[in-house]
């Protein structure tokens, strides 16, 4: 064990967690990443490419090396960061990118073939043949490259996601966060304070620096006790602020529960969308490497991450450590760990003018050369004027300064800009408004200069919203100046690793220099270098250095690193945000939906609706038997059907029948009360829209009906008619779709049915003719309307009466109807009827037709303005001579196939001889066959043509006969009786 | 993104159905002289501006008011919000 | 009285209650619902005794009240009249506005808490893109919820309606279930 004394780790108690199979013990308050190196356990996984041992680099979420499968089971997830997982009871994790153990990687022999890896590899070798890329190289990179493995199983849990607003939202709990936080929350301000980590504190947590000469956790311990006291502040841990959207809104996850063995009833992570007026992105720095020759082995970690372990998780890497560095801060690393009673082998500083600041070997002027030890770190070569001399040691902290964190600020096309003074991209010009950055994401990096750029970020943001805020008294701390050398990476003939992640190494990218991949957009896409899980955190500054020194360029210019979202991993699950399978999306039930379930009936998604599709009887063994008995029941006696999914819209004022004169292609403001007419609308481009009829109520309402898949745009068309192009009119919408539980009535029946429940109501055909419509009660005093419309071509009636009572009213019409043969309908009879009757749906109302397609053409009024009118009658839309006929098989035991088109006897079936296709289709028990519905050129003038149907995909050729579009009744007749 | 919208303030984006072109409200007199080529540019001719463009949005999932919004295409910069109706009755001489 | 039965939204008999730790969801089935536009240059009347509220806001005056749905239009809203012919009764108060029965276009939640306004601000920031701490008594707003169009009623610090489209009911009641009961089990989140 290499545990320290000290650290903010409950000792009190202890977890056991296993890795490859093997348990061990840690305490809460580690991470996995702190745990393993308390068990001496450095080798952790294996490199993406070279499949080379790899260790733990940072203490955060810049984790490049540290990845593993978490959980398992349906819970298993690849590439986690241990350096981010909280430890818990009973932990599982594995180690992944490896074939065999994990000691010893079949798959380590691509390190020995790393001469034919370099930069474009994957682009230069598999180019040719071609047709092998499919079959045989993809298949083989995919298994061998790649990180962790899916469970390939459902997600067990479940996600949330929910709204927040506030004035201020501050990204990041360290010193200049917390001191922002404080700043505003005094103020009265909404503030809401985010961080990633499961404590506050950032990297105080993990300094010895004393706050007013006391440990900074006590300074802490009063900050959070003062939050929890201020309602106007929402304190976010665990949560991670992943991207910056438009007008100050952005994206968080909250990882509710991954800190536990399993959820239980609580969600896992939760989805934030913040809206907030001004924010504040103090979310730190990363510390940036220096490569040199075998620099990734297990032990050869971040220095300032090596400090955070022995201090904030009192552990240390090895008994024995070196330090390499270009700075002081390296030299912290150094005196913390001689504190706590760990052997320094030596400070290796590239500065020949360094100090050493304690006691411990200090080789000033010096570079570590070169590195040895198969799966973990013993030796460093340290190479001094010169001369070389080899260092036993376990763990090597490595500290080439510190990146500021930027990302959030880059997102909005912020360009960083590179600071000389700190050698480093600092936050520059653009980026998302509102947002101010502070602390050490903003290059002030001591904590006195993190605390007070915090508080001052906070009371500019707070003055510009109006809300007077003054800066809290700061506690005392360390103010140590800059003292960095620029040194970004040892030379050198071995491979050095610029990206652990991608394996990208120096080579690569001198390759990348010499073949002209310079402009680090493509230096980026010919190494890989900062793509995968951490998009090139520790790597990516670095990278462009090395590009500099090459080109002979300064870094700026040479590039900058942008960022976009997301700032670390989502997972697709949290994105998702909630209800799969059923109630994946919202679903509309009609006022009957209970009542058909009831009677057995098979639903069928409509859009957003469930409809009932068909009954089936007991005996019925497949559907067409239900459907055919449903239309024939029908056309003999009467059927009933909820047709409430149509859409209703009451138009009323002083100019609805103008309004809809302008909306409808035919006229509507010569519609008498109490009558109703079909009616078409056209979008403006000449093409048909819609179809529906239109009742009078009264001299100034009218109500306007749509088709179920429609409703939602004709309504917003018509608010757009009514705001946008006629506001002068005196007009009035809103919608009632759902107030009305509409039922049709059809058949010769229909009437005899309806006068049982009718109060003191003429239905006679005198009294209440075809298309006409009235306001009246049924079943003693029910207020109702009453419609005599038709879509199946019968004598027909659509009932409408509140939604509460539809249920009711359909129950009583069912059973009033028995000896009258009454009996439920679907949408699959629905159809059948309608195509019998040949009256055009949405299989005809498509978007690419025209009235005069749907036989409709002389609808269209000329007398007046109406949208679409004019380009109606556009050359090219009257040239056209394709129109709705009816099409039924010579061979009646064939099939009519929608979609098939249409095609001259004889004629070659392609584009070039296409006459037209199949809209609709269906088995007729009226017509005793398949019939279908179909545009077909010159229609009109070929009644009692044949012409054939080819339906390629199916290898389907069938001839069919032409007839008008009405097999039921074409004259009309029973709808008037 | 976030709409001013003129009565009910500042509302994401996502209550919002787009549409396009502010240009839209200026639907010729299908009655008129030449209204066939007059309808062909309505319907079909679109400025396209990488910059300062009015265009319609409708509040859907709010009061049901179209609104022409001034925005900055390159940034998302709102420049401002009214409605939609307010501007057909100005154009049409404030008859109301 | 017809002789028919009615259902609720929900498509019971009776109303569904229930009840989450400290926050109770009623479905209102008696709460009759009928919405008025005004003529162009009419004078706003004072239907019932109410005073129609401007952009955003909800007035109540006893058993009835009223919120604003779009310019010049309002929806006005009376309990326990769900059975009888509200909107013509409206009608009759403001003669020459455009009246609309209403009443079962919608389904009604009611949502109190027995704990003060925390709950129903943390219902609200799992469900609908409103700012909780601008939406005082008073307010009344149309959003999505779910990709459901609902109007928001802030009937007090401690009780909120949520009146979305009927035929939607049972999803609304799902979605507002589903939060409900993950505030109640896990009521930090």
């Amino acid at each position: 064990m290499t545990r320290l004394n000290g650290g903010l780790i409950d000792r009190s108690q202890t977890l056991s967690f296993s890795f490859d199979g093997k348990s061990y013990r840690g305490h809460p308050g580690d991470t996995l990443a702190s745990a393993l190196l308390a068990n001496d356990q450095r080798l952790v996984g294996r490199s993406f490419k070279y499949h080379r041992p790899r260790g733990v680099i940072s203490a955060g979420s810049e984790e490049p090396n540290a990845l593993v499968e978490l959980r398992n089971g349906a819970r298993q997830e690849p590439n986690t960061r241990a350096t981010v997982t909280e430890l818990f009871e009973g932990l599982v994790a594995n180690s992944q990118n490896h074939m065999g153990r994990l000691e010893f990687d079949l798959l380590a022999v691509n390190d020995w073939l790393a001469p034919f890896f370099a930069a474009g590899f994957y682009y230069k070798t598999f180019m040719w043949p071609k047709a092998f890329w499919e079959k045989l190289y993809e298949p083989a990179i995919r298994r061998a490259a790649g990180l962790g493995s899916l469970s390939l199983q459902p997600d067990p849990d479940a996600y949330d996601k929910g709204f927040l607003h506030c004035d201020l939202l501050v990204i990041g709990g360290g010193a200049a966060g917390l001191a922002a936080a404080l700043t505003a929350a005094r103020s009265g301000a909404q503030v809401i304070l985010v961080d990633e980590d499961f404590r506050l504190g950032g990297r105080l947590l993990a300094e010895s620096h004393a706050l007013n000469d006391a440990p900074a956790v006590g300074w802490i311990a009063g900050v959070e006790a003062e939050f929890a006291t201020l309602p106007n502040l929402r304190v976010m841990r665990r949560t991670t602020v992943f991207g910056a959207y438009d007008h100050g809104i952005f994206g968080a996850v909250e990882r509710v529960s991954d800190h536990l063995a399993t959820p239980g009833k609580r969600v896992r992570q939760t989805l934030w969308r913040i809206t907030t007026k001004h924010s504040i992105l103090a979310a730190g720095a990363t510390e940036r490497h220096i490569p040199f020759a075998n620099n990734d082995r297990p032990g050869v970690m971040l220095a300032g991450a090596m400090r955070a372990y022995a201090n904030r998780w009192a552990v240390s890497a090895a008994q024995r450590v070196a330090i390499f560095t270009n700075n002081n801060d390296g030299h912290r690393t150094a005196c913390d760990l001689v504190a706590k009673g760990v052997d320094i082998a030596g400070v290796i500083d590239t500065r020949s003018d360094a100090k050493s600041l304690g006691a411990y070997p200090l080789y000033a002027g010096a570079v570590v050369s070169n590195s040895r030890g198969r799966l973990g770190l013993r030796k460093i070569e340290v190479t001094r004027n010169g001369q070389t001399q080899w260092l036993s040691c376990g763990a090597l902290g490595v500290s080439g300064g510190w990146n500021p964190n930027v990302h959030l600020s880059s997102h909005h096309r912020g360009r960083p800009v590179w600071s000389e003074a700190l050698q480093a991209f600092v936050p520059g010009i653009g980026g998302p408004p509102g947002l101010s950055v502070a602390g050490a994401a903003l290059g002030q990096g001591s904590t006195q200069a993190a605390l007070i750029s915090g508080a001052e970020a906070a009371r500019d943001a707070l003055v510009d919203l109006g809300i007077p805020a003054t800066l809290p008294v700061l506690p005392h701390a360390e103010d140590a100046p800059q003292t960095l050398q620029s040194y970004w990476h040892v030379p050198g003939k071995p491979r050095a690793w610029v990206d652990f992640q991608n394996d990208v190494t120096v080579k690569d990218i001198t390759l990348a220099h010499q073949e002209n991949m310079r402009p680090v957009e493509h230096l980026k896409r010919w190494t890989t270098l900062g793509m995968a899980t951490d998009q090139g955190k520790t790597a990516n500054v670095t990278a462009l250095a090395v590009m500099a020194e090459l080109t002979g360029k300064s870094i700026p210019e040479t590039g900058t690193t942008m960022f976009r979202p997301p700032y670390t991993g989502v997972s697709l699950s949290v994105l998702g945000g909630g209800d799969s399978g059923e109630d994946f999306r919202p679903r509309r039930l009609t006022p009957t939906h209970d009542w058909a379930a009831a009677q057995g009936a098979v639903f069928v998604e409509a859009g957003p609706w469930m409809r009932a599709q068909y009954y089936p009887r007991a005996g019925e063994t497949h559907w067409r038997q239900s459907v055919d008995r449903e239309v024939l029941a029908t056309r003999a006696g009467v059927g009933l059907c909820d047709v409430t999914t149509l859409g209703k819209v009451d138009v009323q004022g002083a100019d609805a029948g103008e309004f809809l004169n302008r909306i409808y292609a035919n006229g509507m403001k010569t519609l008498q009360v109490g009558r109703v007419r079909y009616g078409l609308m056209l979008r403006e481009d000449g093409f048909a829209y819609d179809d529906g009829t239109c009742a009078r109520l009264g001299e100034d309402h009218y109500v306007v009906t749509t088709t179920t898949a429609q409703a939602g745009a004709i309504y917003r068309h018509l608010e757009f008619a009514r705001q946008c192009l006629w506001p002068e009119l005196e007009v009035h919408l809103i919608s009632t779709t759902d107030a009305w539980a509409q039922i049709a009535v059809a058949g010769p029946k229909s009437r005899a049915l309806l006068e049982q429940v009718v109060d003191d109501f003429d239905l006679s055909n005198a009294g209440f003719p075809f298309m006409a419509c009235a306001g009246l009660t049924v079943c003693n005093g029910l207020r109702a309307r009453l419609f005599r419309i038709s879509f199946s071509g019968e004598l027909a009636y659509e009932i409408a009466v509140p939604a509460r009572y539809g249920t009711a009213l359909m129950a009583r019409l069912v059973a009033l109807g028995k000896d009258l043969g009454a009996t439920p309908y679907g949408t699959e009879a629905l159809g059948v009827l309608r195509i019998e009757k040949g009256h055009a749906a949405g299989n005809e109302l498509n978007g690419q037709t025209t009235a005069q397609m749907l036989g409709m053409g002389r609808m269209v009024s000329t007398k007046k303005d109406s949208v679409g009118a004019v380009m109606s009658r556009r050359e090219g839309l009257v040239g056209e001579t394709r129109v709705l006929v009816g099409l039924q098989p010579l061979d009646p035991s064939l099939p009519v196939v929608a979609g098939a088109h249409l095609f001259a006897e004889g004629a070659a079936p392609k584009t070039e001889t296409d006459q037209g296709w199949i809209t609709s289709a269906c088995f007729s028990p009226h017509v005793g066959s398949a019939i279908g519905l179909g545009f077909l050129a010159d229609g009109a003038a070929r009644i009692g043509e044949v012409v054939v149907a080819a339906n390629p995909l199916e290898r389907q050729s069938v001839k069919l006969r032409v007839v008008p579009p009405h097999f039921v009744d074409p004259e009309g007749g029973r709808l008037r009786v | 993104m976030l709409i001013p919208h003129p009565l009910l303030g500042l509302r994401d984006a996502q209550e919002f159905v787009y549409l396009g072109d502010a240009s839209l409200l200026n639907r010729p007199d299908g009655m008129a002289e030449g209204a066939a080529e007059a309808f062909g540019d309505y319907v079909y001719l679109r400025d396209n501006p990488a910059g300062v463009h009015r265009e319609l949005w409708f509040h859907e999932q709010g009061d049901r008011s179209w609104l022409v919004v001034t925005r900055d295409t390159t940034t998302h910069e709102i420049l401002g919000a009214e409605l939609a109706r307010d501007v057909a009755l100005a154009a049409k001489g404030g008859a109301a | 009285m017809s002789d028919l039965k009615p259902i609720t939204a929900l498509g019971g008999a009776v109303s569904r209650a229930q009840s989450f730790g400290a926050l109770s969801i009623v479905e209102n089935s008696g709460l009759a619902l009928a919405s008025l536009a005004l003529r162009d240059g009419m004078t706003p009347p004072i239907p019932m005794g109410l005073t129609l509220p401007g952009p955003g806001g909800w007035t109540t005056g006893g058993d009835v009240a009223a919120f604003w749905t779009g310019p010049g239009q309002w929806m006005i809203e009376a309990e326990g009249k769900a059975e009888e012919d509200f909107a013509a009764a409206l009608a009759a108060q403001v003669p020459g506005g455009f009246v609309t029965e209403q009443t079962d276009g919608w389904v009604a939640f009611e949502i109190s808490s027995a704990a003060g306004e925390g709950p129903i601000r943390r219902l609200m920031e799992k469900v609908v893109n409103v700012d909780v701490a601008g939406f005082a008594p008073g307010c009344a707003t149309r959003t999505g919820l779910e990709h459901m169009s609902v109007f928001l009623i802030r009937r007090a610090e401690d009780r909120l309606a949520i009146i979305g489209m009927r035929t939607l009911a049972a999803s609304l009641w799902h979605a507002l279930e589903t939060a409900a009961t993950r505030l109640q089990d896990h009521p930090a989140a």
